[in-house]
């Protein structure tokens, strides 16, 4: 028996180095969040396609444009990147600069646009009748980007009109850019 | 001595089953991430000043990546390539993209706009393309997403909460 007991102790386990290192990575994984905290901006293309045959009624819309000033030089986003990396392709834009129009109105920033589209908002103009309802509903925003205007453009300028509590934004202005869409701006 | 080296003995631990736990633990953590991970291209989004985080996407929400060259990819496959197809063409978008993104949609109504059924798809689709993607290729995609048979009329832009460049820039002066 004595050599039983003996080999029994021998035996035995200890757990708590294994509990310790599972308890640190449950916390570790449970603190780091997965997800890629992004923000969404909704935006509506219109569903008519081809020629419809029924008159509309003409509904009074906000027109926003963007206009680029300086379409910026393409600078490599990571100069260090080896030549066969696709990160070696990257770029941004030094020197990028827009404005936005308004109706009669110039804004060089994202504040002042935002400053003007609520003080559209309060205008009891602003309210419009839904043509299908009858019920009051905001009035729709146009955006339109001009040649050279880039995605960060047009979502900043998504992102105040939303500030401001417009709802419905649609994308107008044809998509013809000097430069064929920069297609040929790559390095 | 000798008594030293049975206590010595006695102390030895069995690291098996502990390995065994952190093997299994980060063998399911790197699935986990891999799998959630699939739809989101490298790409660096525009910081939003306003737009509060999309805390609770909702399922099945199809997200489609535009690079900055224009490649448009979804789940790591590439639909529309500038270089090989051309600017304006977007014939793979709509035969082999659009399909699929519909197969994903629950929320279909066939509606009636200007004599013509149009199969309206009332879900969105994510649109997530870098900043400095020209808007050409973004507005183009966003173009070719109403067909007769699949029109996804319902668009959301993401944004990030950070600016990741700025972040690079920061490291690269230093």
């Amino acid at each position: 028996m004595g050599h039983l007991k003996d080999a029994q102790e021998e035996m035995e386990l200890d757990m708590t180095p294994m509990i310790d290192v599972v308890f640190l990575l449950i916390i570790f994984f449970i603190c780091i969040d997965f997800k890629v905290l992004e923000a969404k901006l909704p935006a509506y293309l219109p569903k008519d396609v081809g020629t419809a045959t029924v008159q509309a009624e003409p509904q009074e819309k906000l027109r926003i444009q963007i206009v680029c000033d300086n379409p910026g030089t393409p600078v490599p986003r990571y100069p260090n990147a080896p030549a066969g990396d696709e990160r070696a392709r990257a770029i941004r834009l030094e020197g990028h600069r827009i404005r936005w129009t308004v109706g009669p109105k110039e804004f060089n920033s994202v504040e002042k646009l935002l400053a003007e589209l609520k003080r559209v908002r309060a205008l009891p103009s602003t309210m419009q009748k839904d043509p299908k309802t009858g019920a009051p509903k905001v009035m729709t925003v146009v955006i339109e980007p001009g040649p050279d205007t880039v995605y960060g453009d047009v979502a900043v300028t998504v992102d105040a009109v939303q500030a401001a509590d417009f709802s419905e934004i649609n994308f107008g202005g044809g998509l013809k850019g000097k430069n064929q869409g920069g297609a040929l701006r790559r390095p | 001595m000798g008594a030293l080296d049975k206590a010595q003995e006695n102390i030895k631990m069995d690291m098996t089953p502990m390995i065994d736990c952190v093997f299994l633990l980060m063998i399911f953590f790197v699935l986990v991430i891999d799998l959630s991970q699939t739809e989101l291209e490298d790409l660096i989004l525009p910081k939003a000043q306003y737009a509060v985080p999309d805390d609770k996407p909702p399922e099945n929400r199809p997200v489609v990546n535009v690079m900055q060259d224009g490649l448009v990819k979804f789940k790591r496959n590439v639909y529309h390539d500038p270089g090989k197809d051309g600017l304006e063409n977007y014939q793979r978008v709509k035969t082999d993209l659009l399909p699929k993104l519909k197969a994903m949609s629950k929320d279909i109504t066939p509606e009636n706009l200007g004599g013509r059924t149009i199969q309206v798809i009332n879900d969105p689709i994510l649109i997530r393309a870098d900043k400095w993607t020209d808007w050409y290729h973004v507005g183009k995609f966003m173009e070719n997403c109403i067909t007769p048979e699949a029109a996804f009329w319902k668009i959301e832009l993401a944004m990030s909460e950070k600016d990741k460049e700025e972040v690079l820039l920061k490291a690269a002066r230093r």
